[in-house]
């Protein structure tokens, strides 16, 4: 028996509040069953698509023989096919993710949030998977529907650690390859490295026609950089570590932030990534409902 | 430099204290696991450079302003400027000007160039050097005094103010020769003085030496304290060529009477002066006026009473800024017989001279003798003004070389003669009369003896009165005699050889007469001398005159340590303005009467060299040259001036400390330009379609 291990990144009172809200993709979705979400695919459900001249083969029951008699030529009617999505996490558990208090880190914050959409995803009938990167993909659970499998999820969540180099990129391109349909795939990372790179690996995802959101963890310190005297900061993924005068470089360090910051809105602009810059010290909830009313498409429209 | 406080430089090593805390605080950092290191690879990289420049100035202010209240605490002194006194010295040589025109004064303080010296050297040393030696020379006796102790040094007789003019290169030498004598270890030379070019000599061949000697020791520093300020209001007065002349209307003196004023700028109004005359005692004021920036008065009669055949006199100005030139002292006597004495073969050239000679120029008595050459124990030495040598130059131990030494020596004039054969030396290590030593004959051979220069500012061929050139160009040489010797050319071929030379020998006295030799005969076959007999009349006479002083009974002398009998036993004062008696007479320009035996008593006049009233002063750029090579620096001072030459420099640490305080709060100040904290957007446009 494996032993069980606790999923506190699970909050009842917070999937209560979210329930409310569904999780949407912002393109359509090819799925294995039915479910809530447009799909490329035609089909007969409700909603209407589009009309299209007859060719012979066509199901004559799906005939419209009220334009057949308003214009005498033959059109089959057509109705958008609702399905399913797969709903896959890529986590970056580099050492980097190991920033923060114990059980304030980052990497609790990130699997917080990917416990509470997978929750949400699999409620709505969705596929989830799960792949993780340090120093190369650490663990892939490809993306399956069912209770069994979000208890999987859980726990390789729960089982999830930061350390190592990031190899995020690596595992972006991976998991590009690995997704074998249209998917949304969630990037959940503080992205502490050169963004050049990132910028093709995102493409990729793009190109395989997947939906990419991206919840970039950082902390306010790290923004701020608020330190008022000499600290020696040692590297969380195994670099040399600095003694820094603060007062020193705090202006440098500033600078370097901005130039970091607009580089990666340039690169999600360009890409079209759902991507959400997300503080530690921001409720978590707070985070995935704006995310959530972000992808609702009436309340997008509506502007709520 | 020196401090009041060194027990307080102790505290020095306090000026560390802000690396120290600056490196505690280094060392009290905390340590903090951190995800973010690309930003500050990044800011560290941008970083290098100038903010690392301002954080080492920032520290180095913190140090610079911690040692400047350290060493303002400790009470530095300095000399004029920081460094000047640069450390102590195992010894320091006061080189003192103690010539009349050192005694320029202002009238408010009535501190003279000279004290004003000594106040200052006084404090300097007291203040910075106390247990250095200290030696004074001065440049009246130019004999090195140890001092002990330098509060002592205005109440020396050798600090004293004479009416001396001053040689400085003699006064540097003397400092130098102290030098090496003494090994004195690290040296300061303090040379005080007013900068008159007659004093420093910059044409003088002693500069060589002197650069030479000073820059050989390494351990040698120079400070020149100079008073080139001239006082324009002063006036000085000389009387010259004094002579008692009988006349129809009875007994007169007859002098070139000179007054000149500071001011030397060219539009000046005429000022008129009270000039009192004493004739033995009886004072009369006539007012002169003096148009321009001098007035001159040559042949100014005074008339005598009947019973004033002998005495003195002198010529006083109102006190003004310089006491010293403000009176001439002259002495007078029944007219020595102006006896020339031609010791010769040649009548030819004897026949000459003496026609020369004897011409008269005023009512004096005048006298030739001719003696052949074996006739040289005649000649009566005690009589002769100017005696003329036309034969071999004798042996320096003979009894004529004795006797021609004692001749010059006191005070009359020789000049030689080449001889007809001039017999060749035979051990050239043999020390010469003089050092005088004739060559070889030589005759014109075109342009070989055509004159190329002489001597017009001093000396036998000196300008007339009028400024005129006496007509030498017309000279002409068919033979000259070269002759080998150390002395001042006063007639030069073109081949650079000296026809006509005052010789100078260190084995005279100073107050000896003048020694010429000539190259040339006044004969028709040697030269036009005779024949266009202008220019030998007038040497012939100025070198009978300069003799004729020494038989004189009354006798005119410039002061000098020499100028008076060494013997003070029969010098008795008639006159004299000093008030220092303990000063040597000789020193003190006065009118004197000598009697060293009760049938040949005669009567001096010193007064100060003329050149004391020459204005002009040597350029701190000449100074430059004079001593290049030399480790020296100039303070240019003024009468008048209260600052110390070693001050209390704390305010300039204090003001250092202050200003290394506001550049490092300058330095701390945050740029204007100081980068936010950058923005924080949650999400990008993307997430809302």
């Amino acid at each position: 028996m494996p032993e069980p291990v606790q999923r506190d990144f699970l909050d009842p009172a917070v999937l209560g509040r979210l329930m409310g809200l569904p999780l949407n993709s912002r393109h359509p979705m090819v799925g294995s069953v039915s479910g809530r979400h447009r799909s490329p695919i035609k089909g007969s459900a409700l909603e209407f698509a589009q009309y299209r001249k007859y060719v012979p083969g066509d199901d004559t029951r799906r005939l419209d023989w009220r334009a057949w008699g308003r214009t005498d030529r033959y059109y089959i009617k057509e109705f958008e096919a609702d399905t399913n999505l797969r709903l896959c996490f890529i986590v970056d558990t580099s050492g980097s993710m190991a920033f923060g208090e114990e059980g304030q880190t980052r990497l609790d914050y990130a699997k917080k949030i990917a416990g509470t959409l997978s929750y949400i995803a699999a409620q709505q009938g969705d596929a989830v998977g799960l792949y993780s990167s340090a120093d190369g993909i650490e663990h892939e659970i490809p993306a399956k529907r069912g209770p069994r499998h979000l208890g999987i999820i859980f726990d390789q969540l729960a089982r999830l650690e930061g350390k190592g180099e990031s190899s995020l990129v690596q595992a972006i391109h991976h998991a590009a390859e690995k997704i074998s349909q249209r998917a949304m795939v969630i990037i959940i990372s503080d992205l502490l490295f050169q963004p050049e790179p990132l910028k093709e690996a995102l493409q990729h995802l793009r190109f395989r026609k997947h939906d990419v959101g991206i919840f970039h963890l950082l902390d306010r310190q790290e923004v701020d950089f608020d330190f008022d005297r000499p600290t020696r900061f040692v590297d969380l993924e195994g670099g040399p570590s600095m003694l820094v005068d603060p007062s020193l470089i705090e202006q440098r360090y500033r600078e370097a932030v901005g130039n970091y910051f607009s580089q990666i809105d340039d690169i999600m602009n360009h890409s079209v990534i759902d991507y959400h810059r997300t503080l530690l010290d921001e409720p978590y909830d707070q985070v995935l409902a704006r995310f959530l009313i972000g992808r609702n498409p009436k309340t997008a429209r509506s502007g709520k | 430099m020196s401090f009041l406080q060194p027990v307080l430089l102790l505290g020095l090593p306090l000026a560390l204290l802000p690396v120290i805390i600056h490196l505690i605080n280094r060392h009290r950092h905390r340590t903090v696991q951190w995800a973010a290191m690309m930003f500050l690879l990044d800011a560290r990289k941008m970083n290098k450079g100038l903010a690392k420049l301002r954080q080492i100035l920032i520290l180095t202010m913190r140090v610079a302003a911690v040692a400047m209240l350290v060493l303002a605490a400790s009470r530095p002194l300095s000399g004029g400027w920081l460094a000047l006194t640069g450390g102590k010295a195992d010894t320091i040589i006061l080189l003192l000007d103690r010539s009349a025109s050192m005694e320029e004064q202002t009238l408010e303080t009535g501190e003279s160039k000279r004290s004003t010296t000594l106040t200052k050297l006084t404090d300097l040393i007291e203040n910075t050097a106390t247990g250095s030696e200290i030696v004074l020379i001065d440049s009246a006796t130019l004999t090195p005094t140890v001092i002990s102790k330098a509060a002592a040094l205005s109440d020396l007789p050798q600090t004293a103010p004479t009416d001396t003019a001053a040689d400085i290169p003699a006064l540097l030498q003397a400092a130098a020769d102290f030098l090496i004598t003494n090994e004195s270890g690290r040296t300061d030379i303090w040379l005080a003085s007013d900068q008159r070019q007659p004093d420093w000599q910059p044409a003088s061949g002693q500069w060589q030496s002197i650069r030479a000697d000073l820059t050989s020791s390494e351990s040698v520093r120079l400070f020149l304290l100079n008073f080139p300020e001239i006082q324009p209001d002063n006036l000085s007065i000389s009387a010259t060529n004094v002579k008692r002349q009988r006349s129809s209307e009875g007994l007169q003196l007859v002098m070139d009477l000179s007054i000149r004023r500071g001011d030397r700028s060219e539009k000046l109004e005429d000022l008129t002066v009270p000039v009192e005359f004493t004739i033995n005692g009886t004072r009369t004021v006539q007012d002169m006026t003096i148009t321009g920036s001098e007035l001159i008065r040559l042949g100014h009669v005074i008339p005598l009473g009947k019973n004033d055949g002998r005495g003195w006199g002198r010529l006083d100005l109102p006190a003004d800024d310089n006491p010293l030139d403000n009176t001439a002292y002259f002495v007078f006597d029944e007219p020595a017989t102006r006896k020339t004495v031609i010791l010769s073969d040649d009548s030819a050239t004897a026949e000459a001279i003496s026609s020369a000679a004897n011409a008269p120029i005023d009512h004096a008595v005048y006298e030739t003798v001719t003696l052949s050459t074996d006739l040289a124990a005649q000649i009566p030495w005690e009589e002769t003004a100017l005696l003329f040598w036309h034969a071999q130059i004798p042996q320096p131990d003979s009894a004529e070389g004795a006797l021609l030494k004692q001749h010059v020596a006191s005070g009359r004039t020789l000049v030689f003669l080449p001889p007809p054969i001039i017999f060749p030396q035979t051990e050239a290590k043999t020390p010469q009369l003089f050092g005088f030593q004739w060559k070889e004959w030589t005759e014109a051979n075109r342009d070989s003896l055509d004159i190329n220069w002489w001597r017009t500012d001093s000396g036998l061929l000196s300008n007339t009165q009028n400024g005129n050139p006496l007509p030498l160009d017309q000279l002409k040489l068919f033979k000259s005699c070269l002759f080998t010797t150390e002395g001042q050319d006063l007639l030069k071929l073109k081949s650079e050889e000296p026809v006509i030379t005052r010789i100078l020998t260190d084995q005279l006295p100073s107050s000896a007469g003048a020694l010429y030799a000539w190259g040339t005969l006044p004969r028709t076959d040697h030269s036009t001398l005779a024949t266009d007999g202008v220019a030998f009349f007038v040497m012939t006479h100025r070198a009978l005159d300069a003799g004729t002083n020494a038989v004189s009974k009354a006798k005119h002398r410039e002061t000098g340590p020499e100028a008076l009998p060494s013997r003070t036993a029969g010098v008795s004062t008639l006159s004299t303005t000093s008030a220092t008696s303990f000063l040597s007479p000789s020193l003190r320009s006065g009118a004197y009467e000598i009697s060293t035996n009760p049938e040949t008593s005669y009567l001096i006049a010193l007064n100060r060299p003329v050149s004391e009233d020459i204005l002009s002063t040597v350029s701190p750029q000449a100074i430059d040259s004079l001593l290049e090579g030399v480790e020296f620096r100039q303070i240019n001072d003024k009468l008048g001036n209260g600052d110390s030459l070693a001050s209390e420099v704390w305010r300039i640490f204090l003001t250092l400390m202050a200003l290394a305080l506001i550049v490092e709060a300058a330095l701390c100040i945050p740029p204007r330009t100081e980068v936010q904290k950058p923005s924080i957007r949650l999400s990008s446009p993307n997430s809302v379609k």
